[in-house]
This record gives C-alpha cells, structure tokens and sequence, in this order.
C-alpha cells in the first residue's frame, strides 16, 4: 500500500495533581514526606517574598532591572526537587526558587541583579550553572554538559529550564536534537509563562502545545500543570529516573503565567487585561500548596505565619550582607569593570584601564588595594 | 543627619519621571519599603517604596513635576541608614564627577571646543579608539564634537587629516587609506603559522588585509605552496635596441603610446613562448596533465598605491609594436585609477614584470599562478662590457626567469631566456620573426 499514515512513537500527555482547589489526585499523587513537602513549600515562599523584596530594591535604585519570578515558583521548585544535588541545575533567570534551594544564598542573587559579577559565582559544591540571560543560550551548555556526562560514564542528570519564546529560537531546537542524538540525560524544562515579553503563545507558535515539539527529536514530551508542584515533581522524577537510567533526554512544559511585568522596565498592562491577570491570580501555586499541607497537616495557618515571619527576617539580614558587599571598597572599585571580560586581557584594555587608574589617582579616588598593585593584568601569556 | 532620595533609574536607562502622587508629607513617620511616590516614566506607571525608616524632614517635589534621574526628591530625618547612601552598583562608577558640588552640566558642555588637558579618560566609543589607534592618533589631542564632548570617528579622520601639528598634511599611512570598515579575523591558509605575542616586547598594530592586499596574500600563497620554483638570470646587451627606441620615442608618443622595453619585451617573449610553449601553460594537478594555450596573453604588472595588480594584453602575437604601445599605456593608467575592467584582469598565460622604472640589480619574481613562468626585468643601465678584446660602454638589461620546475627544466629556462635576449640584442631579428 503506497500510502499509509507513519506511527509516531510519543503520545502527549497532560498531568495535573493538585488542582486549583487544591484538590489532589490521590492515585497520582507523589510519595513525598512532611519534610519534603515543607522544604519545597519553605523555598517557593522564600523567591516569592524574595523578589517582592528585590522590586522594592529596584525601585529604590539599590539593585538595577531585573526579571521577576512570581508565578514561576512550582515549575523550577517542583521539578529541582527531583533532582540530586550531585546532579546539575542549569537555570533561565526565572529559577530563583530552584537556585535558593540548591543553595545560592539571597545575597548572591542581589549581587548578581545589583550588577556585580560576584553574583554569577556558584557557591562551592553547588553544580549550578549561573543565571543565564542570553535567551535560550543555557539550553545548549545544558545539552553539552548531558553529553559530558555520558562521554565520562558519570551518573548524573542535567536539568535546565526556557521560557515559551525561547522555543522558538534556534538553540532550542540544536539543544533538544543533540541531546536526542547523543542521548544525553537532559531534562529540558519549558516556564511556559504564555508571553515572551509582551508577544502572546500565540504570536509566537501555531501547535497546541511545546511538549509536542519533543516528537520531532524522538523523546518523550509532556505537558503539565506549572502552577502545580506536586505534578511538576512527578513529571521530573519520571523523567530524571529515566535519563539517569540511559533512557535519555526528556521535554517538559509547565504551564504557568508570570504575575509580574517580564522585567521591572515592563508594563504588561499594555498588553495583558486585568481580567487574565486575574484569572490566574486565583490559579496561583502558593495558595493551592498552602492549602493541601495544610488539608494534609503538613502545615497549619500558625506554622505558616511564623515560616513567613522567619523568611521575612531571612531576606532582611541577606539584604543586610548585600548591602555591605556593595558598598565595600572591594566592589566599588570601578577598575574591576575591566575583570572577566578576557581570559587575557587585550593591550587596549589594559590600556584604558591604566588610564581610569591614572585618572583615579588623580582625583585622589584610587582605591588603597589598587595603589600597589602594578599592572597586574598586562604582561600575561598567552595560554 | 538628613538622609536623602534621588530618582533612580527606574527602566533600563530612563532619564526622567513624571511625579504622579506624593504618598506622604513632612513630618510622617514612614517604614521601610512604605510606598511614598507614584511616578510614570517612559516605560511604565511605578510605585516608589522607601528606601529607610524614619521622619519625612522635606518633600523637594511635588505632584505634575518633570523629575530627572539623580535629582533629590525627598530626605528623611533621625532614620537608621538601611539604604546606603549612595545607590550601589551603577553608580559608583560615576562617582568621581557627580560628587562635585557644583552642577556638572555647564562644565562639560565647554568641552567640544577645546582638546582636553590630557589626563582624564576621553570619551569616545570602541570603534572611535581603534580608528585612532590605527591613524596613530592620541585621542587626547582630538576636540570631541559629540554630546558631552564625546569624540567621534569623524572628529578623529578631521585630526588625522590636519596632522598633528594641526597644518601641514599629516604623513598617509598604510591604514589610514582604508578606515575601520568592519573586520572579520580570517586566515589565509588552512594551517596558520604561529605566532608569539609580539605586545611583549613593544607596541604593535595590527591591520587588516583587505581586499587587493588580501588577494595578493592568497594568489602568493597558492603559488608558493603549489609551483616548485626555479629561477635562472641573464642580460640582454640593448644598446641597438636603446638607440632605436630613443629615435622613434617621440614619433610613438604621437600615436598615443610611450615605446617602453616592456613593449618590445612583450614582442620577444611571445617569439620565445612560440618556440618553447611549455612556458605558455599550466599544470593541471588534478589530472595530471599538461595544458598548452594556443594563445598569447601577456601579463603586465602594474603597481598600484593598493597594491601589485596584473593586467593582460591579450593576443599579443597578433599586434603590432605600434598598438602594443598604445594598449599597454591605456591598460596601465586604467590600472593606477582603478578603472581597469575585470576581463582584462583574466586569461593571462605568462607575466612580465619590469621593476626597472624604479631599480634594481636583478630579481627573483614569483609564478603568476597558475601559469608556468614568469620573466623579471630589472633597470637597464649602460656598464663596461668587454666586446671584441676591448672594454666598451654598453646598455645591459637584466633579465630573469621563475618557472614551474614539473613541467619546464633549467636548460629549457636558459636557452627561453637567452632568446628572449637575442631578440631584444637584435631588433632586426625581433621584426623578423614576430
Ligand atoms: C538571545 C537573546 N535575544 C533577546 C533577548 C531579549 N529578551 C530578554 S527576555 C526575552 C523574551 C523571552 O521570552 P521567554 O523565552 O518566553 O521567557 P520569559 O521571559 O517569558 O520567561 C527577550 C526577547 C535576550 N535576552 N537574549
């Protein structure tokens, strides 16, 4: 018969655990222990306090633009959860529950939006990789560090995250195939959040869904309710399990919106109605996830408002440090705007920086560390 | 002390905002992160909370005004500096200018019109700085005409053009005649030597190979990597042939032709190619066969202020002394003005290269890839000769040849150029046989 239709072999599925009345799947629902359910709950609350605090920092000129993560929380919390911390965690810029919880202290995180590059450091024996604004970009050192992996035989998985847009843009698409070829054990995590910017889903792909993308490099994709943690940590675990196994990379979307403007130069009112903000206002994770510890008798009211209080005064000492950071001789030191651009610094930069150093001295505004120092950046070799 | 609040930039690089509301009034008693003004910029309507707890002591803007970034806005008396004083990072960089009590603005607007005093980094952008690295100008020297007396590429080529001392015509430069276009770093063979960091021991300049420069550092290569190359030498006693020019110089200048050596060379080579027709062809590594022009087309090479450019006489077998003159002279201007079309760049089957015109004992002349050989010319000049027992003053012209040793030999090569010389010895014999 010359025309037949070709079996493919992946289904998509859609998994939803804990609906938005915190009704829970109790056939599905994950195997996950007070303490488990606690710790997730505990950092979700923590990015999200966390970057209501850091807006009123940017407001106040004391951090500068940055990309909010309300509403991002169940996506990175429940899928890092089913990671082990030997894994690697290679974050978007929208995982800051994920990356409090694999241990980048807040402070970091404020340095790191605050402009300094101290905050793009890992703090040591943490396998993360730093945020990762270049759209899409992290998706591919996701894939090649898989690809590490099996070269090295080390049992390690790779998580990595994207947002809808970046979907659509060529990294994506040579990550999940290299990965799919080399079968890497990558788990792609997609924060469909339903805008890249102010470009709705719609604008930016015509299929249903982003998991279907996974058919056409041969792995499983599955969609899944983002602003549920408990769905988001059985998607991954599958997947994790599955990768750390041989059975290679996986696609998963969580379906989520951002509570926020796409950065705190945004204004989505322009294009988004109040009515959808709404909306998903009340699909919110936090208020589901409250709801079942609390139906479970993980966690009552009393227990909350002191978890709360604790994270308020958490965020308020990281603040602290912050600040001390910033303002500390070391960090101020404008010559280190030269640092880390180059393995080896170029003659003309060296050369400017001599100047600024001059200029500096001059104005009598060199700073004391910087005064012995002599042309540490020239004269290197090259490696 | 009264700590107080400047407008931060509130976007990515915002200047102002409008002031919509002022949430508070002198005297409160605010908290931390208390929302205290709403303001619109550009980019969106934003609630300001404070940054400190403490008293309002002034309010030095009102609802309607127009705030630019850095400007107070509020102070807070008797309040526990929880905020710095300064906002962190970005600003820092720009401390030590805007610490200055005074308004900066007034100052830096006098800039433009003076070169600064040379101590202070010069504003201007990447691209301007290489400009005048490669132009060997001190950026220092240069008045900026840009905002805030920022120095642009234009102000930069004005310097350079003025010369340093601001009158006389500064000295042309390699580099200067093809200003920062883009460059992309590429090499021009598959395996690139090394090379040490030569910034060790000096300051260097590195300038791009650009277009004719790159195509010469290409064809070079592939002749050099591709031609096993000989060279032989020999000189060609030319004092009939001098007398001749001479006498009829001005008579072919009437025709629209100057009666150079490389017409009559042209003439000679294309005799010897005719009995030696090796030398009129091509090995064709690919098959492995020889492959013989039935035809005779003479390269000339020409230099250029861009560089060495080859144009080609064609079927020069089929001319006269007369027209070759006259072609050789049009072909050779077109190529200094850079006029020359490209089908006279192609089809080339052998080159001659004069370098007499400007010197030289003798030369050892690459292969015009892919042809087989290549005759050199140096000056002529009169020498003592010994003819006939007696020493007597002759006109010699060196001559030499480079050749594809696969497919020529060195005593094919002598005798080719031993003929070539013969005919230019004898300008009866050249009229014979062409
Ligand atoms: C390579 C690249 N192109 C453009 C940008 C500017 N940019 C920043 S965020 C963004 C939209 C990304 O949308 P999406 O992937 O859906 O992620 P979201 O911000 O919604 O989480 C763009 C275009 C960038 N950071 N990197």
């Amino acid at each position: 018969m010359p025309k037949k239709p070709i079996k493919l072999p992946e289904n998509i599925e859609y998994l939803s655990i804990l609906d938005e009345n915190a009704k829970v799947d109790k056939e599905l629902e994950p195997k996950l222990s007070a303490d488990d359910l606690k710790t997730m709950y505990r950092y979700m609350v923590l990015a999200r306090r966390g970057d209501e605090r850091m807006l009123n920092l940017q407001r106040q000129g004391r951090i500068g633009t940055f990309p909010q993560s309300s509403g991002h929380e169940a996506v990175s919390m429940g899928s890092v959860y089913a990671l082990e911390k030997s894994d690697w965690h290679v974050p978007a810029y929208r995982e800051f529950a994920g990356m409090l919880y694999r241990g980048w202290p807040l402070e970091t995180m404020f340095l790191y939006w605050g402009g300094f590059e101290e905050g793009a450091v890992p703090p040591e024996g943490v396998n993360d990789l730093p945020i990762c604004v270049p759209v899409g970009s992290q998706l591919l050192h996701a894939a090649g560090i898989g690809m590490a992996m099996r070269f090295k035989e080390e049992k390690k998985v790779v998580l990595t995250y994207f947002g809808d847009g970046s979907s659509s843009e060529g990294d994506f698409h040579e990550a999940l195939n290299f990965a799919s070829v080399f079968n890497a054990p990558v788990v792609f995590v997609c924060q469909n959040n339903q805008y890249a910017i102010s470009v709705p889903l719609a604008r930016q792909m015509k299929c249903e869904t982003i998991a279907q993308r996974a058919v056409s490099y041969g792995m499983p994709g599955v969609k899944v309710d983002g602003n549920d943690v408990l769905a988001m940590y059985a998607a991954t675990a599958a997947a994790v399990e599955r990768a750390r196994a041989g059975g290679g990379p996986t696609l998963i979307e969580g379906l989520t919106y951002r509570m926020t403007p796409h950065t705190t130069s945004d204004d989505p009112k322009r294009y988004r109605s109040e009515e959808e903000m709404k909306q998903w206002a009340n699909k919110d994770s936090l208020i589901r996830f409250a709801r079942y510890l609390e139906d479970k008798g993980v966690l009552d009211g009393d227990a909350r408002k002191k978890l709360h209080e604790e994270i308020d005064e958490e965020i308020k000492a990281a603040v602290k440090r912050f600040e001390e950071q910033a303002q500390s001789e070391e960090l101020l030191n404008p010559l280190r705007m030269f640092d880390y651009l180059y393995a080896d610094t170029p003659p003309d930069l060296d050369e400017q920086r001599e100047e600024l150093k001059r200029f500096l001295a001059k104005k009598g505004k060199l700073p004391a560390s910087e005064a012995g120092k002599e042309q540490a950046h020239t004269g290197r070799e090259r490696g | 002390m009264a700590i107080e609040f400047k407008l931060p930039d509130l976007g990515e690089g915002i200047h102002e905002a409008e002031i919509l509301e002022v949430k508070v009034k002198v005297g409160d008693q605010v908290k931390e992160d208390q929302p205290i003004f709403e303001v619109e910029t550009d980019k969106a309507v934003v609630e300001i909370p404070c940054p400190v707890a403490g008293r309002v002591e002034q309010i030095l803007v009102k609802k309607g005004d127009t705030v630019k970034v850095g400007t107070v806005m509020i102070t807070f008396a008797g309040a526990a500096p929880a905020a710095p004083e300064k906002p962190a990072a970005a600003e820092a960089a720009r401390a030590p200018e805007e610490k200055r009590p005074a308004p900066a603005a007034p100052e830096r607007q006098a800039v433009p019109v003076q070169a600064r005093a040379g101590e202070g980094p010069v504003p201007a952008t990447p691209a301007t700085r290489r400009l005048a690295r490669e132009l060997g100008v001190d950026l220092r020297q240069v008045p900026g005409s840009g905002p805030a007396g920022r120095v642009l590429a234009d102000d930069v080529r004005a310097f350079a053009g003025r010369g340093a001392g601001g009158r006389e015509e500064a000295p042309r430069r390699f580099a200067e005649r093809e200003p920062a276009e883009p460059f992309t770093p590429q090499p021009i063979t598959a395996e690139p030597a090394e090379l040490p960091r030569f910034e060790r021991w000096g300051q260097v300049e590195r300038v791009p190979l650009r277009s004719l420069r790159r195509k010469i550092a290409l064809s070079m290569t592939q002749s050099w990597t591709h031609i096993p190359r000989v060279s032989s030498f020999d000189e060609a006693d030319i004092t009939l042939l001098e007398s001749l020019r001479q006498k009829h110089e001005t008579q072919f200048l009437k025709n629209g032709g100057k009666l150079t050596l490389t017409v009559f060379a042209l003439k000679a080579v294309v005799a010897a190619l005719q009995q030696f027709p090796q030398f009129n062809s091509s090995l064709d590594e690919s098959t492995g066969e020889i492959v013989l022009k039935h035809y005779y087309n003479i390269g000339v090479a020409v230099a250029t202020n861009r560089g060495l450019i080859v144009p080609v006489v064609k079927d020069v077998n089929k001319k006269g002394i007369g027209a070759l003159a006259a072609e050789l002279q049009e072909m050779a201007q077109k190529t200094r003005d850079g006029k020359v079309e490209l089908e006279r760049l192609q089809g080339g089957t052998f080159t001659i290269t004069n370098i007499g015109p400007i010197g030289g004992t003798g030369m050892v002349p690459m292969v015009n890839f892919p042809e087989a050989a290549i005759l050199g010319m140096a000056r002529s000049a009169q020498k003592p000769v010994v003819r006939n027992g007696a020493i007597e003053v002759r006109w010699i012209l060196p001559l030499a040849i480079s050749f594809d040793h696969r497919i020529c030999d060195g005593a094919e090569a002598a005798r080719f150029l031993r003929h070539v010389a013969e005919l230019l010895e004898d300008p009866l014999q050249l009229l014979v046989e062409v």
